[in-house]
């Protein structure tokens, strides 16, 4: 069994969306416990491709195809884990888009893949969203939290308007909000009320557990 | 004397200008517009920058061409709208009249291509060919506008830049200078892709760049280390365009805090170390090439 963990924790640290798939169906062909191989073995591989990147190490493309490993495997398990949990994602349900205006998305996009990767629920709204539409989407969905990314200085007063809007509906106690992009930091993100900053993907899944409770 | 910049770059070191972006902000762009298409509906704001930019001493003015690759154009609902051959060459017709209007003989007019905003593989679904399409209908266009040479910048994936330098090839005759943007990680300089120095030299080289450099992200002291790293590997000119500073938001708005005296010294140190032309990216104005300027001049 530790010699399968460790092979899946590999796969993904080698970006080999293959062979991460063949492993998460030999682990339901074998029944080993699904949440086990997941944690001790996928999740591991994802957060070691997290370190290495944060390292230095390794870049983009390793990141993103760590992540689409992760993403492979997580789609042959998530069914049985989806049975297990009664439908209840294991980390939490985020809403994630960047803002209006703003048509920058690969930072978000990799935001997206790494939560998605590690458990979370996650409905990417894309590009150019306008401030409306993310608390619409939170709110229908039942979503804990809202990731709202701004590449320019011209729209990243935009994130404020996000939380502005939450406000208005009063729903801002049950919704989260977490910034990023290239021009926000953590004084950005208290001088508009969010309740966090993610300076990269790795450090958003982080946030993004501890906002959550997950 | 031949107007042409790679000769004149080994005669003497080269001012280049800094950024438009924030100029262009401060100048009344609004929130969420284009700036290619802000310029086009507001030619004499576009115009008095380049003109503050020439008289603080920029001999090379850049186009406001940066986004103005049919690709990037066309990634938004706004941009979709815009003619790219229409957007490039008047921005083209615009820097080149103010480049002659000011009183001086050796001023060039740079075309600027930046990125497509597209990836290629893994992280994207852009190709060469794609790549190359775009980028050759940007680069014909600013050179039969009359631009003296093309600068293709800020160029994160190494394969992006030689699509680019290609592309301009095919184009045009004119030089073409082709600027990486690197990040200082713990194990040296890389681009985002992790491209090397070393593979950056060779492979803009074998693809005909007459002059190479570096741009943006990296502060004009982080710069400095990345100079010798490409003259140990290169005989060809370059051309180096740091930041001013990292960003701090005030206000909810960026702020560079760096003392343009202090980006000048280190312009200054850019040059010993190796590089031909020199001039800002994010967050400089034309206060930071005045600076860069006159302590340039003083000590040249």
């Amino acid at each position: 069994m530790e010699k399968f963990l460790t092979e899946c924790a590999q796969s993904i640290i080698d970006g080999n969306a293959e062979k991460s798939a063949e492993l998460a169906r030999m682990a339901l062909d074998d029944k080993h416990p699904v949440l086990e191989v997941i944690n001790k073995g996928f999740v591991k591989g994802i957060r070691e491709v997290g370190r290495l990147w944060e390292e230095g190490a390794m870049f983009l493309p390793e990141l993103v195809m760590g992540a689409e490993a992760m993403k492979e495997a997580m789609t042959v398990l998530q069914p049985v884990l989806e049975e297990d949990a009664a439908g209840k994602s294991a980390a939490g349900h985020v809403v994630i888009g960047t803002i209006e205006g703003d048509i920058h998305d690969i930072g978000k996009t990799l935001v997206a893949t790494m939560l998605s990767a590690n458990g979370f629920e996650i409905t990417d709204l894309g590009a150019d969203v306008p401030v409306v539409r993310f608390v619409d989407e939170a709110v229908e969905k039942g979503a804990g939290c809202i990731a709202i990314s701004a590449l320019l200085t011209t729209t990243m007063s935009g994130q404020k308007k996000v939380i502005e809007e939450l406000e208005s509906r009063s729903v801002r106690d049950k919704i989260s909000v977490m910034v990023g992009g290239a021009p926000c930091n953590d004084d950005w993100a208290k001088e508009i009320g969010a309740d966090g900053y993610a300076g990269n993907a790795v450090a958003a899944v982080q946030l993004a557990k501890r906002l959550t409770g997950a | 004397m031949e107007h042409d910049l790679i000769k004149t770059v080994w005669r003497k070191v080269v001012l280049m200008d800094g950024g438009m972006g924030s100029m262009i902000i401060d100048a009344g762009m609004r929130e969420g517009d284009i700036p290619e298409a802000w310029a086009l509906k507001n030619p004499e704001k576009l115009s008095a920058i380049h003109a503050a930019y020439l008289e603080a001493g920029a001999e090379v003015i850049q186009t406001n061409t940066f986004g103005g690759s049919r690709l990037k154009l066309h990634s938004s609902e706004a941009g979709a709208k815009l003619d790219p051959v229409e957007v490039n060459r008047k921005a083209a017709e615009l820097a080149i009249k103010a480049a002659r209007e000011h009183d001086s003989r050796d001023r060039f007019v740079a075309g600027d291509i930046g990125p497509t905003g597209l990836f290629f593989p893994p992280v994207g679904q852009l190709d060469e060919e794609t790549a190359v399409a775009s980028f050759e209908e940007q680069a014909k266009t600013l050179a039969e506008a009359g631009v003296d040479l093309i600068l293709i910048e800020t160029m994160y994936d190494i394969r992006e830049a030689v699509a680019a330098v290609k592309a301009a090839r095919k184009a045009t005759g004119i030089p073409i200078i082709a600027e990486i943007t690197f990040e200082k990680r713990p194990k040296g300089y890389f681009t985002m892709m992790g491209d090397t120095v070393e593979k950056v030299v060779e492979q803009l080289e074998a693809v005909g760049a007459d002059a190479l450099g570096a741009n943006c992200t990296l502060t004009s002291e982080d710069m400095l280390g990345l100079v010798s790293e490409f003259r140990e590997r290169t005989a060809l000119p370059l051309v180096f365009q740091p930041n001013a500073g990292q960003p701090a938001i005030e206000h909810g708005k960026a702020v560079y805090r760096q003392d343009p005296e202090d980006f000048a010294k280190d312009l200054e140190l850019i040059v010993r170390a190796g590089a031909n032309a020199v001039g800002g990216c994010c967050g400089t104005s034309p206060t930071f090439i005045r600076a860069a300027h006159d302590r340039l001049t003083l000590t040249g």
